[in-house]
């Protein structure tokens, strides 16, 4: 039960940044390879506070959702003068400058050792210690991020969105403003990303480099394209059911120094084969 | 001295640079995917010649054998996953997000295969030093200049005065003129696919005798690279050589200064600011 409670956790955690990693690649058409940075600037700044006893968790979740949303805003305005690969090589870039920088920093990061002994969450007084309080606290922020995605998809803003992806051009030309669509929506990824991080690091207690590396964001995209990109319920599905593959890994006999190799590489397969074979995901639209 | 020293370890790498640099601009200016499994294949070069040194055969073996290995492997990469897709004129994104598939799956296969850990090749040949008025190259390091100019003053032979390279030229500025001129684009994408590879291969194998090989190493490289082929101009081969030089001096100057962990990151710092101050490069043809 206590495996299920983990798996459950860690899969509503997954979600809240598939959102931010959706709602970035999927609705506004900002191929960023960057949000696992995002999430783990979230998870460092929660870790940071609460380790070192600067806030409770509540406002240490809400500066993580802060400093996600600038940085998300900063690294997402190359995408409003360069287009295309020249953004994904950008975004590349932010990524391996952000490893760098959460494996050197080691004042604030711990380094590549990370910062471990993160205490759990509190929430009015008490402490969040038991499995089924984390899933609650989890699935709650879940549900929460959803219903604002799901409004959002349906709200004009929305339509503008999507509208942006199709054609900049004929959105500039009606008169609408496509930087502050994009720096919008940059804002929203990055407070979703915020959110998960903080979750991240409250319910693993521990944050560490590894987690946020270019393998990170490789796993955001392949939850994110496998579930189906554009939909709620796309990025709903992605993270169950690849969280649950690890566990139909374990049942192959793989030596475990392969083990994590063999999982990356399973998703990437994953990715290879549905853009081959079904581009628009389990629930998705066509990319 | 150690100025000089600094300068000429930078010149080196940056020649190894070059030679991946200029074959993936040939790829990208040719086919126009982001084909980032060229990280994939230089990596596997390097472990292929590791593999045959383990073999008993001597490692500059590799030099001639991988190259080939390395051809096939692209042109079957061109073959099965970029023709299919893209006759089902699946969009840029899909293109990219198959390709760092692939690239997964290429560095987790090698990863689980060799373990994750670092492998030095043990050859006495490549620890032999040449004393070049007070700066000490290996013989890996001077076949690595050797070989990266000879390369590239191929390539810059083919692309100009063969036939293939006229092909090549064509189809990159029109595919359409050159499909109905009987160009037949698919197999020049396929040829260039291949050389491409067969290009990469060679700093592939001489990079892991000198530093070592790593399973997820090549993608930092690359995509050094690719910010060479960016800021030198796309499609112009001699500003990606010029460029990938220039950055790895820097890089290694920078060490007097900082310490190297940080040289990655500063680099994908200038590039992010050179997106935003002057996007198309400075050695950009026109049109």
């Amino acid at each position: 039960m206590d495996y299920f409670y983990s798996y459950a956790t860690l899969a509503a955690i997954y979600v809240v940044l598939g959102l931010s990693t959706n709602l970035l690649v999927g609705i506004v058409g900002i191929f960023s390879v960057s949000q696992a940075a995002i999430f783990g600037v979230g998870a460092y700044v929660t870790g940071y506070c609460l380790v070192n006893e600067v806030v409770g968790f509540v406002p240490a979740m809400l500066l993580s959702a802060l400093a996600c949303l600038l940085v998300n805003v900063v690294v997402t305005l190359p995408a409003l003068r360069v287009s295309g690969d020249y953004f994904v090589v950008t975004s590349f870039g932010i990524q391996l400058l952000a490893t760098a920088v959460f494996t050197n920093w080691t004042g604030a990061t711990g380094g590549a050792s990370g910062l471990p002994g993160v205490p759990p969450a509190s929430l009015l007084g008490t402490e969040l210690v038991e499995a089924w309080q984390n899933l609650a606290l989890a699935l709650g922020l879940m549900a929460l991020c959803c219903l604002l995605f799901h409004l959002l998809l349906r709200s004009p803003y929305g339509r503008l969105l999507r509208a942006v992806r199709e054609d900049e051009l004929a959105v500039a030309a009606s008169g609408k403003g496509v930087l502050r669509a994009k720096v919008g929506a940059a804002a929203l990824a990055g407070v979703f990303g915020g959110v998960g991080g903080s979750l991240y690091a409250v319910f693993l207690s521990f944050v560490d480099p590894s987690s946020f590396d270019l393998n990170g964001s490789v796993l955001l995209l392949t939850m994110v394209v496998v579930g189906g990109a554009r939909t709620l319920l796309g990025s709903v599905i992605g993270p169950f059911l690849l969280l649950a593959l690890p566990q139909v890994l374990t049942m192959v006999e793989i030596p475990t120094t392969a083990a994590a190799a063999a999982r990356q590489g399973l998703y990437g397969a994953l990715l290879i084969a549905f853009m081959v074979f079904r581009p628009q995901g389990l629930a998705g639209e066509k990319l | 001295m150690l100025l000089l020293q600094l300068l000429v370890n930078g010149l080196v790498t940056g020649c190894a640079l070059a030679v991946v640099s200029f074959s993936f601009s040939l790829v990208y200016s040719t086919t126009r995917v982001f084909h980032v499994v060229h990280a994939g294949l230089y990596t596997l070069a390097g472990y292929g010649a590791w593999s045959l040194e383990r073999a008993g055969i001597p490692a500059w073996w590799g030099l001639v054998v991988l190259p080939l290995v390395c051809a096939g492997l692209g042109a079957l990469v061109q073959l099965w996953l970029y023709a299919p897709l893209e006759q089902r004129r699946a969009t840029h994104l899909v293109m990219l997000i198959a390709s760092l598939g692939l690239l997964a799956v290429v560095q987790n296969a090698i990863a689980a295969v060799y373990t994750p850990n670092i492998l030095q090749f043990t050859d006495p040949w490549r620890a032999r030093t040449v004393a070049l008025g007070g700066v000490v190259l290996t013989a890996v390091q001077v076949a690595t200049v050797v070989l990266s100019l000879v390369v590239f003053g191929l390539t810059l032979l083919l692309t100009r005065r063969t036939l293939l390279g006229k092909r090549i030229r064509a189809v990159a500025s029109n595919p359409f003129l050159a499909e109905i001129t009987r160009l037949r684009p698919g197999r020049t994408y396929v040829a260039v696919m291949a050389l491409a590879s067969a290009l990469v291969a060679v700093p592939g194998v001489l990079v892991g005798m000198d530093l070592g090989l790593q399973p997820y190493g090549g993608t930092t490289v690359l995509l050094t690279g690719t910010v060479a082929v960016i800021a030198g101009g796309i499609g112009s081969l001699g500003g990606a050589f010029l460029l990938s030089v220039i950055i790895t001096v820097l890089q290694n100057l920078s060490l007097l200064v900082m310490p190297g962990q940080w040289s990655v990151g500063i680099t994908f710092l200038v590039f992010v600011l050179f997106m935003l101050l002057r996007p198309r490069g400075l050695f950009a043809r026109a049109g």
